[in-house]
């Protein structure tokens, strides 16, 4: 573990050194000298996640494919979504929009004395136990996200935007960081914030994202695998999330209303929204506007869709009559 | 039986032995501090404690070493000798960098992201004033009357003074990029700040801030430490990767050590042997030994290790509180490191 961390940290500083860190010296800004290392770790986490993607998830998914037919090409703007995210470029452009926020708030509640308690003040052997640590606060993270989703499926002008994420016909390991723009910034600043309220450190911030985007890209594979009875019950796998994805039809308009959990589907069984049907159904969304999505490359979708949210925020007797894509199908 | 008698006897001798010889490390990434044993070159515990917490100071009685935790506003209490946690001292806001002023009655904390300098009279704790001032205040000194603090700013590149006893601003200049560790010569007449934006220090007059002089040590220079003979200080540069030895009589660089990693705080060995560097982009804690003039030694500690600290052992004597004349000391630099 010791020549793991030793080879991690040695390219991180490798990378700072050798690049980011003159950069910032030479541009006179060593106020971001700490956060730009920082962004070599989050671009070489997202490296090694594309690599599990490409080299490890996509071998199941040649060998024990769920869907044979189907049209590959609507794969490809997925690859781009992914490369985009895990290469930090999209995160970047989201930090700096979301930074001066974050700041304001979290500054704003430590200038007036707040400081929101690490859990281990409320529960101190948590202290002691590296493991159980991290996993509190995955779990905690992972039921902010749990409700954050289901406001996405809410809210009719949230749904606008997050509807992108679910046109797609052809599920794979590339479809998890399939979202516009304004969606991604919604929800990493809600997690960030969240993540400073209950006291998350930066370290385990990285792990967090690192393991549960990863969990999530599996959860989107194209795979005829399970977890087994318990280990579905405990873990988000590809079967479970594809009755999110799946399209609703006259007998199940609303089906697409389960099983919301990103990483642990306690939230589901707990909320009443989990299914374990093991039924393998066609996924998408049965509207036209937004199955529309399809085929379209990454510029396209993204000022459609936008288009969808305007349309989504403006008053509904200042809209156009035609309405469709603004409200999830089911309702 | 025997066996497990023998090795809780071995082990309880190992933590005693390395009590009495150990080094305090903050892990500001992790919210946690490692003691390491100075002999075994190893980490003996990883402790949790607050969060974000950076630098530390031992009180001027030499008997416990205060952390602050920034993003937590509270200051944790030490055992200057175990390390072990004594208590908290909370509602101090922002706590980044601290010091005590020579003659222990004051206690200040600069408010790294909050924009304010605290005065505190150190019975107590007692906040006596908050100056609001722009730039990212970072790092502090004080003159040896004990009537002045010195505190660098970041990110508008300026220096600070501020009067103790009425807790106003005396003057603020421009200073130079990104001036981190400040530190008072023991003349009590000049004033070297460190210029991470740049590199190397500037020579200023506390009277007023006026520059009169530049010494080019290493880019990204940022932190002193006192050798403890009154004459030569280590400097630590942060881009370079260096830790450059400064004459301060003769204001020249009369050494250099390579230590990668981003070398930031540092402390040395009570018998003068050993400087230790944090590395803060390694997650280590570098060993320099100072006849050799290299690194022997790096010790993997948690994320992004920062403050750095000797502890106590009973043979070495009480601890000497902070001296801006750099003393025979055993003290500890009042500008270790920032960010």
């Amino acid at each position: 573990m010791r020549e793991l961390t030793d080879l991690w940290v040695g390219t991180q500083n490798w990378l700072f050194e050798t690049f980011v860190g003159p950069l910032l010296f030479g541009i006179g800004q060593m106020a971001w000298y700490e956060p730009g290392y920082s962004a070599v770790e989050f671009v070489m986490v997202g490296a090694v996640q594309i690599l599990v993607i490409a080299i490890g998830m996509r071998f199941f998914e040649r060998r024990w494919p769920l869907e044979r037919a189907g049209d590959d090409r609507l794969v490809s703007v997925d690859r781009v979504y992914t490369l985009l995210n895990k290469l930090g470029i999209l995160p970047l452009a989201i930090f700096i929009v979301t930074y001066p926020l974050t700041q304001e708030i979290e500054l704003g509640m430590r200038s007036w004395g707040y400081a929101p308690p690490r859990l281990e003040r409320l529960l101190p052997w948590l202290g002691d136990n590296v493991l159980a640590s991290f996993l509190v606060y995955f779990v905690l993270y992972d039921f902010a996200a749990y409700w954050l989703h289901r406001a996405q499926h809410a809210f009719p002008w949230w749904w606008a935007l997050h509807s992108l994420h679910h046109s797609q016909r052809r599920m794979t390991v590339w479809a998890d960081d399939r979202n516009h723009v304004v969606d991604d910034l919604l929800i990493t600043l809600a997690l960030v914030l969240f993540a400073q309220v209950v006291g998350v450190q930066p370290g385990e911030y990285v792990v967090i994202l690192t393991v549960g985007r990863l969990i999530e890209s599996w959860s989107h594979a194209n795979v005829d695998m399970s977890f087994g009875r318990v280990g579905e019950r405990l873990i988000v796998g590809p079967r479970f999330h594809r009755l999110h994805h799946a399209l609703a039809s006259a007998e199940e308009r609303h089906i697409h209303d389960h099983n919301y959990a990103p990483v642990f589907p306690i939230w589901d069984i707990l909320f009443g929204t989990a299914i374990y049907d093991g039924k393998i159904r066609p996924t998408g969304v049965d509207d036209p506007v937004i199955d529309a999505d399809n085929g379209r490359g990454w510029i396209v979708q993204q000022v459609t869709v936008f288009g969808r949210f305007v349309r989504a925020l403006t008053p509904r007797f200042m809209r156009a009559p035609f309405q469709s894509g603004l409200r999830p199908p089911a309702e | 039986m025997k066996k497990l008698a023998l090795a809780a006897t071995t082990f309880a001798l190992a933590v005693g032995t390395a009590h009495a010889d150990s080094v305090l490390v903050l892990n500001s990434e992790e919210a946690s501090y490692s003691i390491l044993s100075r002999a075994g070159r190893i980490e003996l515990s990883r402790l949790p404690v607050g969060r974000e917490p950076h630098h530390l100071i031992p009180t001027p009685d030499g008997k416990e070493v205060i952390v602050a935790s920034t993003a937590t506003n509270e200051l944790l209490v030490l055992d200057a000798k175990t390390g072990e946690k004594r208590r908290v001292v909370r509602d101090i806001i922002d706590p980044y960098h601290l010091g005590f002023s020579p003659n222990g009655k004051w206690f200040v904390t600069v408010a790294y992201r909050l924009d304010h300098v605290d005065i505190f009279h150190s019975d107590g704790f007692r906040l006596a004033g908050r100056i609001f001032i722009d730039g990212l205040p970072s790092h502090m000194t004080f003159d040896a009357e004990s009537q002045t603090v010195f505190v660098s700013l970041q990110q508008s590149g300026r220096l600070a003074a501020f009067d103790l006893a009425t807790q106003t601003l005396k003057w603020n200049v421009p200073i130079g990029n990104t001036p981190a560790g400040v530190l008072m010569l023991p003349d009590n007449k000049r004033l070297l700040v460190a210029l991470t934006g740049e590199d190397g220090v500037v020579v200023v007059d506390p009277k007023d801030g006026s520059i009169s002089g530049k010494l080019q040590t290493g880019k990204g220079a940022h932190n002193f430490w006192p050798k403890g003979d009154g004459r030569h200080w280590f400097l630590s540069n942060r881009v370079e990767g260096t830790v450059s030895i400064v004459d301060t009589q003769d204001l020249k660089v009369v050494g250099t050590i390579k230590v990668p990693g981003g070398p930031d705080c540092m402390d040395i060995t009570a018998d003068g042997k050993e400087l230790w560097v944090t590395q803060r982009f390694l997650r280590r804690v570098a060993v320099v030994d100072l006849e050799q003039l290299k690194v022997v030694a790096s010790i993997p500690v948690g994320k992004s290790p920062h403050g750095v600290f000797m502890l106590k052992s009973a043979a070495a004597g009480p601890v000497a509180p902070i001296s801006p004349a750099g003393g025979p000391v055993r003290a500890v630099s009042t500008a270790p490191g920032s960010r």
